[in-house]
């Protein structure tokens, strides 16, 4: 990678936006539009914010912030989110298609508002001098690098197993996979459960790397611009809202002259995108395409 | 509950009603263990959705479905299925966007469970499970005549292989009971002789019980161990197929009765 083009500081924010692509993905896997990963994300971030900032035990006045303390937030944050997921999964994702995605967005919407409204959680201002674990960009982005490779590897086990493909067959035809004898409303359940998980371990970093939290930070334009994501890369193996999440972020910074129209660039990947590539970017033909042709050229 | 004549699927007074359609009424069926039992019926009788109420895709209105003398009406299609039901769509149902084998691999789900620890981490025992499954896989894709297309995306088979497909992945769930619903739609006349001896030599090699949907009356009568017919959502003959051929009830609804 260009060193001068791309910064650490930079490739830390790259691997933020693959890690929520990957949380976009793992719903829309079955056919779920859920665009509730900013929320999920918020609540991740909110509570790395809260307990560093206002929990002495953890070490917020120490130099460097403990490292243990960090994914510790992490268990917990995984723990919230994933539960609060279980428990309004089974109510939204009986909903399908737009609809979903309208209830999801509440959901970000409710959370949004009321942090917004609620001091303890930082109100209107939010929460300053969260704890740095890292004194410099380089060891964020190792830490987030090593984050996203589990979630990599994780997504990659699940995508060979059972579960993974019951996941694809619900994608193409939700009523023949239940005919299979897959449990449909667990699976989605699962899902956007693990979507909920990654989120929030994902808002956790962020939100030591970026020093202060506040209500912003989750909204509906972080909702369109994670699905961008996964639009651009594509939603049928992890590779692409990998790839997506890591373009899309370093894009507007290396096409900095046009700053705000960043999301005038979203809104014409997502409207041209699925025009010109219908499946994103990364399709499995295409990797096994390129696998091929990589083999061929390794062994003239 | 479970004597030696006991049906294996047996439906009483099973009835459904779309807004002012009354689509089946006060069907009584009982089907045997081990037996095909066709359903015959014109366009509309209410076939598809007698296994639509049997798979658990519609709710019935009224009546009961009972499996081994046990109530399933009601019971989420997953659910049926898990009991043992498999069935095939008329309207092709396949997961259009996986290749062939995957296609039977999520037809294996019932079989594919595995600890998630092994799952995860990729064991020597996961490793040979998943082989396992592949093999499986290809056993029943040759079978339906189709073991050279597990690569292929099920979306560009033609309508033939999509057929086969279908009935690979419904006997991919390792059914007891087998709903196939216009099987040979599309066929020639040699693929539907060929497809009679497929189900015969199917139900001894798997123990199948078979409930059949077809139009084509001859291959029917020469499959079947019995018939039902239905006509305007109610059963109107029921027998071998030497009775079911000669039922006045039938001749009438599809020839017509005299003026």
């Amino acid at each position: 990678m260009d060193s001068l083009l791309i910064d650490a500081s930079l490739l830390q924010q790259m691997l933020i936006g693959a890690l929520l692509g990957l949380s976009v993905y793992l719903p829309l896997r079955c056919g779920q539009l859920s665009l509730a990963t900013p929320g999920f994300y918020a609540i991740g971030g909110t509570l790395a914010a809260l307990l560093s900032t206002r929990v002495p035990a953890l070490g917020g006045s120490e130099p460097v912030y403990p490292l243990p303390s960090v994914l510790l937030e992490m268990a917990l944050a995984a723990a919230l989110a994933g539960g609060l997921a279980a428990g309004i999964g089974r109510l939204v994702l009986r909903l399908r298609g737009v609809y979903l995605a309208i209830a999801t967005i509440a959901l970000v919407e409710i959370l949004r508002v009321t942090t917004l409204n609620q001091e303890s959680l930082g109100g209107a201002v939010g929460i300053f001098g969260i704890p740095q674990p890292f004194l410099d960009p380089e060891g964020y982005a190792l830490f987030t690098l090593l984050a996203l490779a589990l979630v990599c590897w994780l997504c990659d086990r699940l995508e060979r197993q059972r579960l993974g493909r019951a996941m694809e067959a619900i994608r193409d035809d939700e009523l023949a996979a239940a005919c299979q004898g897959i449990d449909t409303d667990r699976t989605k359940l699962v899902a956007f459960v693990l979507s909920a998980v990654v989120a929030a371990i994902t808002g956790v970093i962020s939100a030591h790397f970026l020093n202060s939290w506040n209500a912003r930070l989750g909204n509906f334009d972080a909702s369109i611009t994670t699905l961008a994501f996964v639009v651009f890369g594509g939603s049928r193996t992890w590779a692409g809202p990998v790839l997506g999440g890591l373009t899309l972020t370093a894009l507007p910074e290396l096409l900095r002259p046009i700053g705000d129209l960043r999301l005038i660039v979203f809104g014409l990947v997502i409207l041209v995108g699925p025009l010109l590539l219908p499946q994103g970017l990364i399709t499995p033909a295409r990797l096994r395409q390129l696998t091929r042709r990589l083999r061929r050229r390794a062994t003239p | 509950m479970s004597s030696t004549a006991a049906p294996l699927l047996q439906t009483r007074n099973l009835g459904v009603r779309f807004g002012g359609l009354q689509a089946l009424e006060g069907v009584d069926l009982e089907v045997q263990p081990g037996e095909i039992f066709g359903l015959l019926g014109p366009n509309g009788a209410g076939k598809t959705t007698l296994f639509n109420l049997i798979s658990g895709v519609t709710p019935a209105s009224s009546g009961e479905v009972l499996w081994r003398g046990g109530a399933i009406h009601g019971l989420d299609p997953n659910r049926i299925a898990r009991l043992g039901i498999a069935r095939t769509f008329q309207n092709l149902r396949l997961f259009q966007s996986l290749n062939c084998r995957d296609n039977v691999l999520v037809g294996l789900h019932r079989q594919a469970r595995l600890p998630w620890s092994d799952a995860l981490l990729g064991t020597p025992r996961a490793h040979r499970h998943q082989r396992q499954l592949l093999e499986q896989a290809q056993e029943l894709l040759e079978l339906l005549e189709i073991g050279h297309l597990g690569d292929q995306q099920a979306a560009g088979l033609s309508y033939g292989d999509r057929r086969r497909l279908e009935m690979a992945r419904a006997l991919a769930n390792r059914p007891e009971l087998l709903l196939l619903d216009e099987p040979a739609a599309g066929m020639n006349p040699t693929e539907k002789e060929a497809l009679r001896h497929l189900i015969r030599s199917l139900r001894e090699r798997f123990a199948l019980t078979v409930l059949i949907i077809e139009h084509h009356v001859p291959l029917m009568l020469g499959l079947c161990d019995r018939l039902a017919v239905l006509n305007f959502g109610r059963r109107i003959a029921l027998g071998t197929p030497d009775v079911v051929r000669n039922d006045p009830a039938v001749i009438e609804a599809y020839l017509g009765g005299q003026p």
